[in-house]
């Protein structure tokens, strides 16, 4: 049981500065995760840790005693480190290597003896690579050797472990299948790890507390409620995002946006209306909306995958309760928003008498001279599901007020882009 | 499926924990071979000697043995023959042996230390360092002593441990001494002292030049019990030290950063061995000259016989060296009659095609 405490260190390359002022603390059992864009210094102030690179100021105290000052065997028996690259310079095996973490533990001459081969043999099967324990390391392929690396780790019995970047070469499998394993070693034998994450996702689901580094300071430290939300993502990473929650573990998840281009001011003031529904609308919602425009979208019903698509980019809907036809509210509604929108898009939405409305507020929509757009990427006849084909008919009355029928998506970005170059 | 995978794993467990008992195997029959090659190469040579006479000549310096030995019963050809034996075949031997034995021992150092397999005891400018010594002292020193010590080794190992300071200090970054540093300083100040070497040679017209050429290829000819006796503390206390540093080597083969996460004072203990590895050749090749490939080629055949673990490799190289070197020296005494061919000519030729054939043998599993 040991408390690990780094107190206001900064660290330097050279004259350029890497962390100032970076404080925390670990206690048995936590699980910290260190989250931050490339060149944060997330892999330096894990190496002032490990001993490798000796901070220029602060300190670094393992139960209160200088990590600097004290001997590095025993650094090493309380301490394993999982580096990023881990190139083996020798032919050996993977127990080979598994067993050199037993070397803090030795004596000067001692050979490694039953007991520390047993403790070899459990890390390795915690890691799953005991099966192929006499390969040689440098035949394995990166995931396994990566995870020999951390049983050599485990090896060490070690009271806080450090990884960075753990799960680079790991597939999602086996990402699962280590943070599993390091959260049980966390819960069951109070081991202290600090790690640095660069999927968020994941780091939210595994870690107890987390921090946030930007630019060598710490921009966010705290649980991971404290330190996942919008606004950190926004300011450390510089990406719009979403904070839910991931349904299955209730813990924060991000769905990262594509960055907005800010600069079109055209775009910005082009009002968009699209009518769209059961997905037809969701790439064309996400396109026009990274694109910048104004964009509103209706009528949906409220379980309809378009309408959460709407929700998570904050988009303008009107929607009806699951299940239920187009209400006259509703209706009127989208009447109301078509008159002051520059522009108007019918996706290739499958029709039935519930929604045949929606192609009413498009012909209205042409017959005010609004710019109109059908997206035809399969035949209405093959998707309308009303009653003596009604939907047909009114598409191609739609058609006669001056709707223009596109193909598909490109087609219809490429017109959409000729309308604002001229206005 | 399962059974299998048991089985094979529970053998990994077995051979693991027997490991040390293979461990000695391996080396009490390397050090038997060892005195094996000695007996039998104190038989070889022009004048014959039985083997009953050459274990009772060694007898008389063995003490204990000696009280049943009488000295005073031999033949005059029988003390003629214990000279053979005791002041010109036993030195020459042994010399072999622990030139052989420091050769092996500091490459398999300088091999873990750079993990490079091109690295041999020479690659810090040791071997041309101790030719510019060797030939200022044949070209100008002819004859002189240094408080008894002939001139030409003891100029060697001067010059030869100045030039690997040299090419230390300037390697050197603050307190750390980066490898590639050390390595591309180590061969460019090699070719500049070789070239000055290769003048002195171009420049020599005399039957010097034959002691220049001679000294260059490496030769165990002119070795005496007094070369033989300065040296060996260089080379027994280097030895010692390399083995006390075995596991760190081990460490220090998963990349520094990792050997100090693992309790490996990285930096001190690659100067540590830096500094054996360097002082064990130059006593070497003070006395021998430079003889190639033992260095170079040893640690590789010996890491193909008995694995990476340096823990084995370093005393089963030493003693492979010293065992491959005394042959090579049998070779260089009896197979051109009256004319001595230089070892290192015989160390070339011999191993190049060895250590090819292990390679080509064991081409899926070697690596370094």
């Amino acid at each position: 049981m040991v408390t690990l405490n780094v107190n206001g260190i900064d660290c330097r390359y050279g004259s350029v500065k890497i962390l100032a002022n970076v404080s925390l603390e670990v206690t048995p059992g936590c699980f910290l995760g260190i989250l931050g864009p490339n060149g944060s210094g997330k892999t330096t102030l894990l190496k002032s840790i490990s001993r490798v690179l000796k901070p220029h100021g602060g300190s670094i105290l393992i139960d209160k005693e200088d990590i600097y000052k004290l001997k590095p065997k025993y650094v090493a028996k309380t301490m394993a480190v999982v580096s990023q690259h881990n190139d083996v310079g020798f032919n050996f095996s993977a127990m080979d290597v598994v067993l050199m973490g037993r070397n803090p533990h030795l004596g000067n001459f001692q050979m490694e003896n039953t007991k520390d081969i047993e403790i070899a043999k459990n890390a390795m099967k915690l890691t799953n690579t005991w099966k192929f324990a006499d390969r040689p390391i440098n035949e394995l392929s990166g995931g396994e050797a990566q995870r020999v690396i951390i049983a050599r780790a485990l090896a060490q019995e070690p009271k806080i472990l450090l990884l960075d970047e753990p799960m680079s070469h790991l597939d999602i499998i086996n990402q699962i299948e280590l943070l599993d394993l390091i959260k049980k070693l966390c819960q069951e034998n109070s081991l202290s790890v600090i790690a640095v994450i660069h999927d968020l996702n994941m780091a939210s689901r595994y870690c107890d507390k987390l921090l946030l580094l930007k630019a060598g300071i710490v921009s966010a430290i705290g649980t991971v409620e404290q330190v996942i939300t919008t606004d950190n993502i926004q300011n450390v990473f510089g990406i719009n995002s979403i904070v839910r929650k991931n349904p299955l573990t209730n813990s924060p998840y991000i769905i990262p946006l594509s960055p907005k281009k800010t600069s079109k001011e055209k775009e910005k003031n082009h009002s968009i209306h699209i009518i769209c529904g059961a997905g037809t609308g969701t790439p064309l919602l996400k396109t026009l909306h990274d694109e910048g425009y104004n964009i509103s979208a209706g009528v949906l019903n409220n379980a309809d995958t378009d309408f959460e698509t709407c929700e998570i980019l904050k988009i303008l809907s009107i929607s009806d309760p699951p299940f239920s036809a187009i209400t006259d509210k509703a209706h009127k509604a989208n009447l109301t928003i078509i008159k002051n929108t520059n522009t108007v898009i019918l996706t290739a939405v499958p029709f039935g008498i519930g929604n045949i409305k929606n192609i009413e507020t498009a012909i209205e929509a042409a017959k005010n001279g609004t710019p109109t757009y059908i997206i035809e990427e399969t035949p209405v006849e093959t998707r309308d599901f009303t009653n003596e084909k009604i939907a047909t008919k009114l598409i191609q009355q739609l058609k006669k007020h001056g709707a223009i029928p596109v193909k598909n998506q490109t087609e219809l970005l490429s017109n959409l882009k000729n309308q604002t170059l001229k206005n | 499926m399962n059974d299998t995978t048991s089985n094979s794993s529970s053998s990994v467990e077995n051979s693991y924990s027997k490991r040390a008992k293979r461990w000695k195997l391996v080396i009490v029959g390397l050090i038997a071979s060892l005195i094996i090659t000695v007996i039998i190469s104190l038989n070889i040579g022009y004048t014959f000697i039985s083997y009953s006479d050459v274990l009772t000549y060694l007898g008389t310096r063995i003490p204990g043995v000696n009280s049943f030995i009488d000295v005073t019963s031999f033949s005059r050809e029988q003390i003629a023959n214990q000279a053979i034996i005791l002041d010109v075949r036993l030195p020459r031997i042994l010399s072999a042996l622990i030139i052989g034995a420091a050769l092996a021992a500091s490459g398999t150092i300088f091999q873990g230390v750079f993990k490079n397999p091109m690295a041999d005891p020479y690659v810090l400018g040791v071997s041309a360092g101790a030719s510019v010594g060797a030939g200022v002292a044949i070209l100008w020193g002819a004859g002189l002593t240094f408080f008894g010590f002939p001139i030409v080794p003891f100029a060697a190992f001067l010059s030869a441990l100045a030039t690997i300071f040299f090419v230390y200090s300037i390697s050197k970054v603050g307190t750390r001494v980066p490898e590639m540093s050390l390595l591309l300083t180590g061969i460019a100040i090699s070719i500049f002292l070789a070239a000055i070497f290769q003048t002195m040679q171009f420049m020599t017209t005399d039957h010097r030049l034959n002691l220049l050429v001679n000294w260059q290829i490496g030769s165990i000819t002119n070795v005496g019990w007094v070369n033989w006796w300065s040296v060996l503390p260089f080379i027994a206390v280097g030895i010692v030290l390399s083995y006390f540093y075995a596991r760190d080597l081990n460490m220090l083969s998963l990349g520094e950063e990792t050997a100090k996460h693992l309790g490996v004072n990285s930096e001190r203990t690659k100067k540590v061995l830096l500094v054996i590895g360097s002082l064990m050749t130059a006593a070497a090749v003070s006395i021998s000259g430079l003889i190639g490939f033992v260095g170079l080629m040893i640690p590789h055949i010996t890491r193909l016989l008995v694995g990476p673990d340096h823990r084995l490799l370093i005393p089963a190289s030493v003693l492979l060296g010293a065992i491959y070197l005394i042959v090579c020296d049998n070779f260089a005494r009896v197979i051109g009659g009256s004319m001595e061919i230089p070892v290192g000519i015989i160390t070339a030729l011999a191993g190049g095609p060895f250590l090819i054939f292990l390679l080509r043998r064991s081409r899926q599993k070697y690596r370094m």
